[in-house]
């Protein structure tokens, strides 16, 4: 098992390398000059100068790459000059919102899912199947931001019932907190549990067509039974594996979602850093949104091969 | 098909004859299942009238009056937006980013893609580069792709059409790559090789014809990721910009005036999902004709 992480290690640690080498490269290159922004148009050469001594930005470029990852390591990432406060904090503070919609989006999709998947491959009945069919796919393909502000407008403009946006008192006091983050998250988490829900569905029934199911109808084991111990988990690797590739593209959805309902996290502070062409803050939080993307898949992998013995023998 | 070589076994074994004839099969089947007919009249309906808009449109799409708000009227079909502008002209002309972004982003990212991809299949170095550029280009996931774009190049449809195209060229390359690399061990091909067929001609004539099915199956899922896209990042403000309309940007405005004109919100949102299901429908019943034989 240690063996089989340790095989998917370097090439995650390449792409990160790669991408954080675009990143940097790209945004130094179209940034223009930062120091004289930051000066102002009134500002003397000396000024300037000055400015761009203390961003390091008169260092060769290699350099000011080093320093950016030796910033990320001792999270020292400076000042943001569009929102004056300290990078880390805004970053931290930020993350922490975003955490809390993205857990609650994980959660109802992961129970919503699995529970419209599960009906899907074994109810009977082709009215239902069709209804939850059609249910899902719309799910996996209206985008968020339709969803979202239709959520809007029914629960919060027409029926009053949800605050239209912010984060509320957060989960400090829980009751008041869950109905300022339950919209979001349900629009998060649309297109999350309609997937999980037509893949567990669609591999639930492969399984139940294989023959070591047979023998178990034959040999006589219960329903429950049957469910629980063997077609559930024979069919659940797919399931992870597209869960996984859900939430390495969650914070996509979450800058659209966070736009909606102004919820103050990651992706409104990405889309301000970039609107306010702040190129410090931008290159750390999109190296952010590559490494969330590449550590869940690696994550990912090693729940598949732990919950596969194929996946683990076959590749090691 | 005419063709002035001998016939070679490799050509024998692929039946070079009949294969086009099977193809034209599996794409019509595609073409007349009722998912893709469907999902292909609502295209066309929406891209025929995002075509058509200078002459459908019952005003121009940034005129303004002092008539702001109004709600659905015979002047005014779809009602007023803040400045008195006719929101049914906007939706009009907020289709045609759509139709752009669709016809020249989503064919350059496939293209790219595609000869990506290939020169990997042929490559044994250049390939492990391609793959690795392709992961990394992955890496950046739908809209985070848009923002980083909109960070080096500016905000705009131009960001729009860069990041539809980025997107698409993993998605052709690991595609035709694997297609490619799965048809390489048939038993058609060796015989090809053995025959003597040259490398290239073997590509392109043996191979690649058998694999550009599931191009066209993502082509039409590409269009849908385009329409969101497009819709995604003008959304969020960093896409086609106030005042220019387009389904994306329209609907960004609207939210802000949801309590008093539900229809500047409710029109953008129908077209832009709409033609994403459809583009859905259509990859779907195309899936059906031709892959699943």
């Amino acid at each position: 098992m240690v063996r089989y992480v340790l095989r998917r290690l370097p090439s995650a640690v390449i792409v990160l390398f790669l991408a954080s080498i675009a990143i940097f490269l790209l945004l130094r290159l179209s940034s223009g000059d930062p120091a004289s922004v930051l000066a102002g148009p009134d500002a003397g050469a000396d000024t300037v100068a000055a400015i761009r001594a203390g961003l390091g930005l008169d260092r060769p470029l290699p350099v000011q790459y080093l320093i950016w990852l030796r910033g990320i390591l001792t999270g020292d990432l400076g000042d943001s000059y569009i929102l004056h406060a300290p990078i880390a904090q805004l970053i931290g503070d930020s993350l922490v919102n975003t955490l809390e919609l993205a857990t609650g989006a994980i959660l109802l999709a992961i129970a919503g899912g699995s529970v419209l998947g599960y009906l899907m491959a074994t109810v009977r009945s082709r009215t239902v199947q069709n209804l939850l069919g059609a249910v899902t796919a719309l799910g996996v393909a209206v985008p968020t931001y339709v969803t979202g502000v239709l959520l809007v407008l029914v629960f919060a403009v027409t029926y009053r019932v949800l605050p239209s946006g912010g984060v509320g008192p957060g989960l400090s006091d829980f009751q008041i907190g869950v109905q300022y983050l339950l919209m979001p998250a349900i629009a998060l988490s649309l297109p999350t549990g309609a997937t999980i829900a037509r893949f567990l569905a669609a591999s639930m029934r492969q399984t139940l067509d294989q023959d070591f199911i047979q023998a178990g109808v034959a040999k006589g084991l219960r329903h429950r039974r049957l469910m629980a111990a063997h077609v559930v988990p024979n069919a659940l690797p797919p399931v992870t594996t597209v869960l996984g590739i859900q939430i390495g593209q969650l914070l996509g959805g979450a800058i659209i979602v966070e736009t909606i309902f102004a919820w103050p996290g990651v992706g409104q502070l990405l889309l301000q850093a970039v609107t306010g062409r702040d190129y410090l803050l931008t290159q750390d939080l999109l190296l952010i949104a590559v490494a969330v993307f590449v550590v869940v898949q690696i994550v990912t992998d090693v729940v598949d091969a732990a919950i596969d013995p194929r996946i683990r023998l076959e590749r090691a | 098909m005419t063709t002035t070589e001998p016939v070679t076994i490799g050509a024998v074994a692929a039946d070079p004859a009949t294969r086009p004839a099977r193809q034209a099969a599996g794409l019509w089947r595609g073409l007349r299942s009722p998912e893709t007919i469907t999902g292909l009249v609502v295209v066309a309906v929406i891209f025929g009238a995002g075509l058509l808009a200078p002459l459908i449109a019952t005003h121009s799409p940034y005129a303004q009056t002092a008539d702001t708000f109004a709600p659905p009227s015979a002047a005014h079909w779809l009602g007023t937006d803040e400045y008195g502008r006719d929101l049914f002209s906007r939706v009009l002309y907020g289709i045609r980013q759509d139709l752009l972004v669709g016809v020249v982003a989503v064919p350059a990212g496939a293209i790219a893609g595609t000869v990506l991809g290939l020169i990997g299949t042929v490559h044994g170095w250049l390939d492990t580069v391609i793959q690795r550029l392709f992961d990394v280009t992955l890496a950046f996931t739908g809209l985070v792709m848009g923002v980083t774009v909109a960070a080096v190049i500016g905000p705009g449809l131009p960001a729009v059409l860069l990041t539809v195209g980025l997107v698409n060229v993993p998605l052709f390359g690991r595609l035709i790559r694997n297609a490619v690399n799965g048809l390489q061990s048939r038993e058609y091909v060796t015989a090809a090789r053995i025959g003597g067929v040259r490398p290239l001609r073997l590509l392109f004539r043996h191979i690649l014809p058998n694999a550009v099915d599931a191009l066209i199956v993502q082509a039409a899922l590409s269009l849908s990721l385009a329409v969101f896209i497009e819709g995604a990042m003008s959304f969020v403000g960093i896409g086609v910009r106030p005042p220019d309309p387009s389904l994306g940007s329209l609907l960004r405005t609207s939210i802000t005036f949801l309590d008093r004109a539900p229809m500047y919100a409710l029109a953008p949102m129908l077209v832009v999902t709409a033609l994403v299901l459809a583009f859905n429908l259509v990859g779907d019943g195309l899936n059906k004709g031709l892959l699943k034989r």
